[in-house]
């Protein structure tokens, strides 16, 4: 017999919890409801993490190191010009935080000539002081980076880091959301996810021979649909009590 | 501890030293460290747990991926012993899960339903900052004493500096986007399971060992091994060969509990 455990929060402390509800309640009191998630997320992550301006790129084919990038929200001029510069050269922190899948921290671009020589040589013509890249990233399934930059340099604060995570994250959700259509007050179901949802995408791609992208929109599309958490719809694939349709 | 532990002892620490090369991979080695603590220290299994940045705990390795086990680890997120360890930075021990109910209120059930009734945690601290925890965990009520504790301590600052080995962590940045890495590599291999247990029809612990017998027999990174998993692009059945009626050839279907 198995017994599916459902917890509100099975992968984090308090501490994290109450982080990530405060950003949210932040991003939800913007009286703009028009006013696109990303753009919302961009706005507040100038505010939290005292940056310049912020940039979010997105990769239309997900995994692959060629994907084809696209500029999905940019604060000002600079972070679009930050944005295009990784684009044309190839490299930058973005994109390496896609490949790593961790962020980037670059607190002086003065002292990080090495990594990426063309796109730090840009970056400081234009003015540009520190970069922090955060990756849209679950696993194998990377969406894109959230891109920030200062014009003078300095580190973030453990604190600011956190905030930077967070709402990656975010971001990560609101990108699928918006992809799905579904409402948003769906957003949240990622801060619930569990070790098994990871697992379940992995058992729907390899049975459905989608990738795994499409694996967790397809386990996240029928817990939608079905009324059910994402963890307990996750929870029965891995014990094969549920295989989803390929059309579902 | 007798002659015959200390010269066990000694292997293990040879054994992890050994493995600190250049680009070695981080959950590999966790993942050998675990089960050598196990053994070394007769406890009935160990896992680490790992800061994230954003102020939770996620696994990071277990000396067995049954699922009762990685559960056990994961609630630690929200209470029990990892999670009182990491934010006093002292090690945390329990003999007697049963009478700790009201201590660990998530943590207790879980674990006393995986058949645990002794717990202990120790730091692995890097400076002033906690980046983690060893967890041994044991079903008789005996395993917590000084000694297995001190072992256990110098294991787990074995694990920390594997965590620093791994770059050069001369700083907390780099600090960060090591451990965020490791813990995304987590995921991936999660993600890798679930295609090799559907691919094989076996459960998620003979997943893993199938990926970590690949990658060590063709001296592969286990994490990326689990990308090209995850990614769609490895020849599972090199990793896992499953017979024409898509059984696994080895054993047979283990359910998972």
């Amino acid at each position: 017999m198995v017994v599916v455990v459902v917890r509100r929060r099975p992968t984090e402390g308090p501490a994290m919890q109450d982080h990530r509800l405060r950003l949210r309640a932040l991003l939800a009191g913007d009286g703009n409801r028009a006013s696109p998630a990303l753009a919302r997320i961009c706005a507040l992550a100038v505010s939290e993490l005292a940056v310049t301006g912020v940039g979010v790129t997105l990769l239309d084919q997900p995994g692959a190191l060629d994907a084809r990038q696209q500029l999905a929200r940019a604060t000002d001029a600079v972070a679009a010009q930050l944005e295009d510069l990784q684009f044309t050269l190839g490299e930058g922190p973005g994109r390496e935080s896609v490949i790593t899948g961790a962020p980037v921290l670059v607190p002086d671009l003065a002292v990080a000539g090495t990594r990426w020589p063309a796109f730090t040589s840009g970056a400081r013509t234009a003015g540009v002081a520190a970069v922090f890249s955060f990756p849209l990233q679950l696993g194998t399934i990377g969406l894109g980076s959230l891109d920030c930059y200062r014009m003078s340099a300095g580190s973030l604060s453990h604190q600011q880091v956190s905030n930077g995570l967070v709402l990656a994250e975010l971001a990560f959700e609101a990108v699928l959301a918006a992809v799905t259509d579904h409402a948003p007050d769906d957003l949240g179901w990622i801060s619930d996810i569990h070790v098994e949802v990871h697992q379940a995408s992995g058992i729907v791609m390899h049975q459905q021979g989608i990738n795994m992208r499409e694996a967790l929109m397809r386990i996240r599309a029928f817990a939608y649909a079905h009324e059910l958490p994402l963890a307990v719809v996750a929870g029965r694939i891995v014990d094969r009590r549920l295989t989803l349709d390929a059309d579902e | 501890m007798n002659d015959q532990h200390e010269q066990r002892l000694a292997r293990v620490l040879v054994e992890l030293a050994d493995t600190l090369v250049d680009d070695f991979d981080l959950l590999e080695f966790l993942s050998t460290l675990v089960q050598r603590c196990v053994e070394l220290l007769d406890v009935t299994a160990a896992g680490v747990v790992l800061a994230d940045q954003k102020g939770g705990l996620r696994m990071a390795a277990a000396s067995s991926e049954q699922a009762r086990l990685v559960e056990v680890l994961a609630v630690q997120a929200d209470d029990g012993p990892c999670l009182d360890c990491v934010h006093t930075g002292e090690p945390v021990l329990s003999a007697d899960l049963a009478a700790e109910a009201a201590r660990w209120p998530r943590f207790v059930p879980v674990a006393l339903e995986a058949g645990f009734h002794a717990a202990s945690a120790v730091p692995m601290r890097l400076r002033h900052n906690v980046i983690g925890s060893l967890n041994l965990l044991h079903t008789g009520p005996d395993v917590v004493d000084e000694a297995r504790v001190s072992l256990g301590q110098a294991l787990a600052d074995v694990a920390t500096i594997g965590i620093l080995q791994q770059r050069a962590v001369g700083n907390s940045t780099l600090l960060i986007e090591q451990l965020q890495t490791a813990l995304n590599s987590r995921v991936v291999i999660e993600q890798a399971k679930g295609v090799l247990s559907s691919h094989g029809g076996v459960d998620m612990d003979r997943a893993f060992s199938a990926l970590r017998s690949h990658a060590r027999s063709h001296n592969l990174r286990l994490s990326e091994l689990a990308r090209t998993v995850a990614e769609g692009t490895a020849d599972l059945n090199a990793i896992l060969p499953v017979t024409p009626h898509g059984r696994p050839v080895v054993e047979p279907d283990r359910r998972r509990q």
